[in-house]
């Protein structure tokens, strides 16, 4: 445990040293600590006032007013917790359901590899956008879905990842020593595998955090994602979208933090991906305009 | 030849069979079933009696899949139920339009993905490598209907000079008209995918400079412009087709964002009115021709690819 503690502290430390990571952190961190501890800021994302509708950024609304005269910096702050949940809900379910697929695929090899990648084949085989487009069709909207939708076109990711992870790992002699003493097939993929696999599997954690906010943010704005009055960024563009003579700000500054959040996630899992595994550009291939999209 | 694309349809079969089956399937288990939204939620007993005789729906399961899919490859996917027209004729109302922007969006990448890639592949590690790479990042992180509404209010609120909402204009009847209404979604999808085009075509680029053809050619005496123009450019397009031919293929169907930030006629936009009533066999319809057309297009990739590289085994 105080090894796995001061390799963190290390590895923080390095992230830290450089100037770009160390400022997508902070951001990433303060957003985070706003969306959580949101209830206890002045804030107000519900409060409307029509007669204060529509008023640009000033002293009391630092992004101005929306259509209902609510408060757009407050919806931008609770709104981060509608992102950051279902795009972390998302990843999470990408990784509990990939991570296991890659882990058999790569360690049997054989029919269960070929069934379990044909699988991944056709989540791949659609663009995620319209993926998780027909999910929303089936499930009905709502955040669990926007969630689960998402979170499907993730598995395809985790699946590869930890495949190919498992493929360079299955002959080495740690492996073939637990299987020589009679350690079983689970044994070894969770306990001897799987913990030698977590360094790509982090760094695709986060880089898929930053296509799980855009993928969100992309439903949101066709208004399929999280329905309203639940704040979220992309339905804020959605709206801010159709008084651009009126308010420019409404859709644009929603928008910047939108983008810094996205960039935030890229910009570390590169890092961490530089770091962890000493190569620069993690290989994710393009999926949509919102992988993607 | 011949074998090879037909090998390669086999291979594309099977993928395209479960990929479709799972769309029926899925659209099968809605909540209330296809019925539900066929009658309204308001039907009473006879109205959905009706409406399930009409449907065949009352037929036992694989009966009605096994309709579904030989009418599905015969290319009729029934009728909508809210536009009251055969779904494929729907679609191909809209083809054209996602097509042409498709092409219009693949032409900007490359006009800026290539100039880009080239610039920083010549002097990798200098300031212009790292702010064009720096570059790449943010075409890649900005939302596309984020930089599609920047686009707008620069270009068609302050400045006037394009309209905000894009008409579809055919290109050979009105080419000026086509262009206004196509470049500001052409211009969004563009940059976006320049940032990946660039990524991508730096690193093979840089792989192909270190080569030992290149150190030839320069111990040769050959200037460097036509070492990069004619030697390297050549070996370093080559992968580069397949990205492009994918990045097509996306545009299809992921173009659905961008459509909707430009109230752009297309395939996408049609895919989410058919979502936002219900419309089940416009959205199967709209799925499958997407998924037909991108494997399509990946096929031709495939093909093109071992016609130029002679490597490559037919």
């Amino acid at each position: 445990m105080k090894k796995i503690a001061s390799r963190t502290l290390s590895i923080l430390g390095r992230l830290l040293a450089s100037k770009g990571s160390a400022l997508a952190l902070i951001f990433l961190v303060g957003i985070t600590l706003a969306a959580i501890f949101a209830d206890f800021l002045p804030l107000n994302p519900v409060g409307q006032k029509l007669a204060n509708a529509l008023k640009g950024p000033s002293a009391t609304n630092w992004f101005g007013t929306d259509e209902l005269g609510r408060d757009i910096l407050s919806r931008v702050i609770f709104g981060a917790r509608t992102s950051l949940v279902t795009a972390g809900g998302a990843v999470m379910i990408a990784a509990l359901v990939g991570v296991p697929i890659g882990l058999v695929a790569g360690f049997f090899g054989g029919w269960r590899d070929a069934a379990l990648m044909r699988f991944v084949d056709v989540l791949l085989a659609l663009p995620a956008i319209l993926f998780a487009m027909a999910m929303i069709a089936v499930l009905g909207r709502s955040q669990a879905a926007a969630l689960i939708a998402v979170g499907l076109t993730g598995i395809p990711s985790f699946a590869r990842i930890t495949r190919a992870q498992v493929l360079t790992l299955r002959k080495r002699d740690f492996v073939t020593a637990v299987e020589a003493f009679g350690g079983t097939a689970t044994y070894n993929m969770f306990r001897t595998i799987l913990p030698n696999s977590w360094s790509p599997i982090f760094v695709q954690v986060v880089v898929l955090c930053s296509v799980a906010i855009l993928l969100e943010a992309a439903l949101s704005f066709l208004g399929v994602g999280v329905p309203p009055p639940t704040p979220s960024w992309g339905e804020m563009l959605r709206t801010g979208k159709s008084y651009l003579h009126e308010a420019p700000y409404y859709a644009v500054l929603p928008g910047i933090v939108l983008t810094l959040t996205i960039l935030s996630f890229d910009v570390l899992g590169r890092a961490l991906s530089g770091l962890l595994e000493g190569h620069r550009d993690p290989v994710i291939a393009p999926r949509g305009e919102g992988a993607t999209p | 030849m011949i074998g090879f694309v037909l090998r390669r349809l086999l291979q594309l079969a099977p993928v395209l069979l479960l990929a479709s089956t799972a769309i029926w399937a899925m659209i099968y288990a809605v909540p209330g079933g296809p019925i539900g939204a066929i009658a309204g939620d308001n039907a009473n007993p006879e109205q959905i009696a009706a409406a399930t005789a009409q449907f065949g729906l009352d037929r036992p399961v694989l009966v009605q899949y096994a309709d579904w899919l030989w009418n599905a490859i015969r290319g009729d996917f029934g009728i909508s139920i809210r536009g009251r027209a055969p779904v494929l004729q729907l679609i191909g109302e809209r083809l054209p339009a996602t097509l042409q922007l498709a092409v219009a969006a693949t032409i900007v990448s490359l006009v800026i993905g290539i100039p880009v890639a080239i610039a920083s592949a010549l002097r990798p590690g200098s300031w212009l490598d790292r702010v064009l790479s720096g570059w790449s990042a943010l075409a890649l992180g900005v939302p596309t209907f984020w930089l599609g509404i920047l686009l707008i209010l620069v270009f068609a609120v302050e400045l006037r000079w394009l309209p905000s909402a894009s008409a579809y204009v055919p290109i050979w009847e009105n080419p000026i008209g086509a262009l206004r209404n196509l470049a500001l979604p052409a211009l969004t999808l563009g940059i976006y995918v320049s940032g990946i085009l660039a990524r991508f075509l730096r690193a093979s680029l840089v792989s192909e400079l270190r080569a030992d053809y290149v150190r030839t050619a320069r111990s040769k005496g050959l200037p460097e412009r036509q070492i990069v123009g004619v030697h390297i450019l050549r070996n370093a397009l080559l992968p580069f087709i397949t990205i492009v031919g994918l990045m097509m293929a996306n545009f299809i169907g992921g173009a659905v964002v961008t459509e909707a930030v430009f109230t752009y006629p297309g395939i996408g936009r049609l895919l989410i009115q058919a979502i936002s009533t219900r419309d089940y066999p416009l959205i199967q319809g709209c799925i499958v021709i997407i998924l037909v057309l991108y494997i399509a297009i990946n096929l031709a990739v495939d093909v093109l690819y071992a016609y130029i590289d002679p490597r490559i085994e037919l």
